[in-house]
């Protein structure tokens, strides 16, 4: 082969980097896990909705700081417009409670599965494709939309097979909360701010002192990656804690355990006070789902009241998303190809008509089942 | 899932202090002579894993590590989500931008256009971008020193402990952008799914460290 033609094949076989391909069998688990999640979610009430791949760039710009939007594949229409695949589907949900579903009746359940893009750079293994099926629960500020949000992806999760499921919920009004009613100024709240969110301990110690923030809950804000226990936590907290907005998220969190118990997943639950979160988006308790040796969470949630604003409509709401193919990691390996060998071969034997047949009957009991033309 | 942690350490100038701090922690006899000649190795229940140090931040970020050692610097020019629990202290070094002696740059006059070669991209870029100086970036991958003797850039952004590399080939700090230490990094996972374990190996780090800080002069 020329060298010229050799180039091309190689170019012309490369997968495009970022992507990748799910075989038959790993394939049809991810279906089995998408179809588990949402039969799981229709039970509860979910009515599923389907968004378009592509969004417009002022809706998604509604939702997502400018750091996550520069993490889109952006590109024009005809007209000139700009566009974006969506890197999540909340945004893309709100945008059609906000219209088309904006009378109710609230609140409003609505589930969706389907991939979500980031044109991200590739260092650290990282992919630009994902599955995600998600719930969001629109129209209510009641704290029972929250547990059931929790309850929910823990039932989900479980009912698709996926075992050691640990759920942190934490509150985007706590650590904010401490460094808010601590009268900083700007630029010392700022950088506290920026250090937790960098999950940088480090950095926090740094940007802490000489602050004039009260000792008590200094320490607690030191303590963040580690303030994190059962119901006790609460209590343990509550001591130091002086600033009303932090108060107010106690509160409801421990509020929220009882519903939590009551919804029998309390035994899975631990209270992350230091939970770090995108704290402009969240407005009140959040969550993270883990499971086994899984580097990642396998899905997340919490209240963001703030989001419907930017569509013009007032609309308390809270949802959660599984990240498909993280959850599929925590099944382990599905051999390639195993699912494709799996059936039933008919051969003809003297009857073409007659092995076709055959196999249609099978085929209507269920059994998969192929005419083995071959042989 | 096993009972230890599997824990990252550096290769290089960080391994011997690395394994200083591992074994003054009580955390496991690490001896840094026979460490450094295996890639991986079991001490009593955690595991020991050496990797070159820019690549401790994916190990530890993707979960194949559940903690790891690393160099501010290196974070610097990550993105991965781990957490930054603890200053180890040791490994002190300084990002500074510098040029040649005889430059208008090293004057204080920066000029329009500014070509600025360095290995830290991501340090360099947020240092100028806070500074307003929209320089062009050259990333480049050894000895950064030789570029502006080559006229290749104006200037470099590069870690110095001494000052004597850059002394050495006639290049003056025109000022400094960061300071780097080694840190403890915790994958985001382990430290909420193997919390007590975590905790108590950060605590054992951070009490030696502390120990350290208390008994120097």
């Amino acid at each position: 082969m020329l060298k010229r033609d050799a180039a091309r094949l190689a170019r012309t076989r490369r997968r495009a980097a970022g992507f990748r391909d799910v075989l038959p069998g790993a394939a049809e688990q991810r279906r089995q896990l998408s179809d588990a999640f949402l039969d799981t979610f229709s039970l509860w009430g979910y009515g599923l909705i389907s968004t378009p791949i592509v969004e417009s760039l002022d809706t998604i710009a509604a939702g997502v700081d400018s750091e996550e939007l520069d993490r889109l594949f952006r590109f024009m229409d005809a007209d000139g417009r700009m566009l974006a695949l969506v890197g999540e589907r909340t945004v893309s949900v709100a945008r059609v409670v906000a219209t088309e579903l904006r009378d109710g009746p609230f609140p409003l359940r609505l589930c969706y599965s389907g991939p979500v893009l980031r044109n991200q750079p590739l260092l650290g293994g990282r992919r630009r494709e994902a599955l995600q099926a998600g719930c969001e629960l629109i129209g209510s500020d009641h704290l029972g939309a929250d547990a059931e949000c929790i309850a929910l992806a823990a039932d989900a999760v479980r009912a698709a097979g996926i075992a050691n499921v640990q759920i942190d919920i934490g509150h985007a009004a706590f650590l904010p909360g401490l460094i808010a009613g601590a009268g900083l100024d700007d630029v010392a709240s700022g950088a506290i701010h920026d250090a937790l969110t960098a999950r940088d301990l480090v950095a926090v110690e740094n940007a802490l002192d000489g602050t004039p923030m009260e000792q008590a809950e200094r320490s607690l804000v030191l303590r963040f990656p580690a303030l994190r226990g059962g119901r006790e936590i609460l209590d343990v907290a509550r001591a130091g804690v002086v600033a009303p907005g932090a108060l107010q998220a106690l509160d409801q969190l421990s509020d929220l355990w009882e519903l939590l118990v009551a919804h029998d997943v309390a035994d899975a639950v631990h209270i992350d006070l230091g939970a770090v979160r995108d704290w402009h988006y969240y407005t009140g308790p959040t969550f993270e789902l883990f499971s086994g040796d899984v580097g990642f969470p396998i899905g997340s949630g919490g209240r963001y009241d703030g989001l419907f604003r930017h569509f013009g409509i007032d609309l308390s709401a809270t949802g959660f998303v599984l990240l498909i193919d993280r959850c599929q990691d925590t099944l382990g390996e599905v051999t390639p190809g195993s699912q494709t060998n799996g059936y039933e071969r008919v051969s003809s034997n003297g009857s073409v008509a007659g092995a076709i047949a055959t196999a249609r009957e099978q085929r209507s009991r269920g059994v998969r089942a192929v005419w083995n033309f071959d042989a | 899932m096993s009972a230890g942690l599997s824990i990252g350490i550096p290769t290089g100038t960080l391994l011997a202090d690395s394994c200083a701090l591992i074994t003054q922690a009580g955390v496991a006899p690490l001896d840094a002579a026979s460490f450094a000649q295996v890639l991986r190795a079991q001490m009593g229940t955690h595991e020991f894993f050496r990797i070159r140090p820019t690549d401790v931040p994916t190990y530890v970020g993707m979960g194949a590590c559940d903690i790891g050692i690393v160099g501010k610097d290196v974070l610097w020019e990550t993105e991965q989500e781990v957490y930054e629990l603890v200053d180890l202290g040791f490994g002190p070094c300084r990002l500074v931008l510098a040029a040649p002696r005889n430059s208008q740059m090293a004057q204080g006059a920066w000029p329009k256009g500014l070509r600025v070669g360095t290995k830290y991209p991501s340090a360099t870029r947020r240092f100028l971008d806070e500074q307003g100086v929209p320089a062009e970036l050259l990333k480049l991958h050894g000895s950064v020193e030789l570029a502006p003797l080559t006229g290749l850039v104006d200037a470099v952004t590069d870690l110095t402990v001494t000052g004597r590399t850059l002394a050495a080939n006639d290049l003056v700090e025109v000022t400094e952008i960061n300071r780097s230490t080694a840190r403890l990094i915790v994958n985001q996972a382990s430290l909420k799914t193997r919390f007590e374990i975590v905790m108590s190996v950060v605590s054992a780090l951070r009490d030696a460290v502390a120990a350290q800080v208390h008994a120097a002069p």
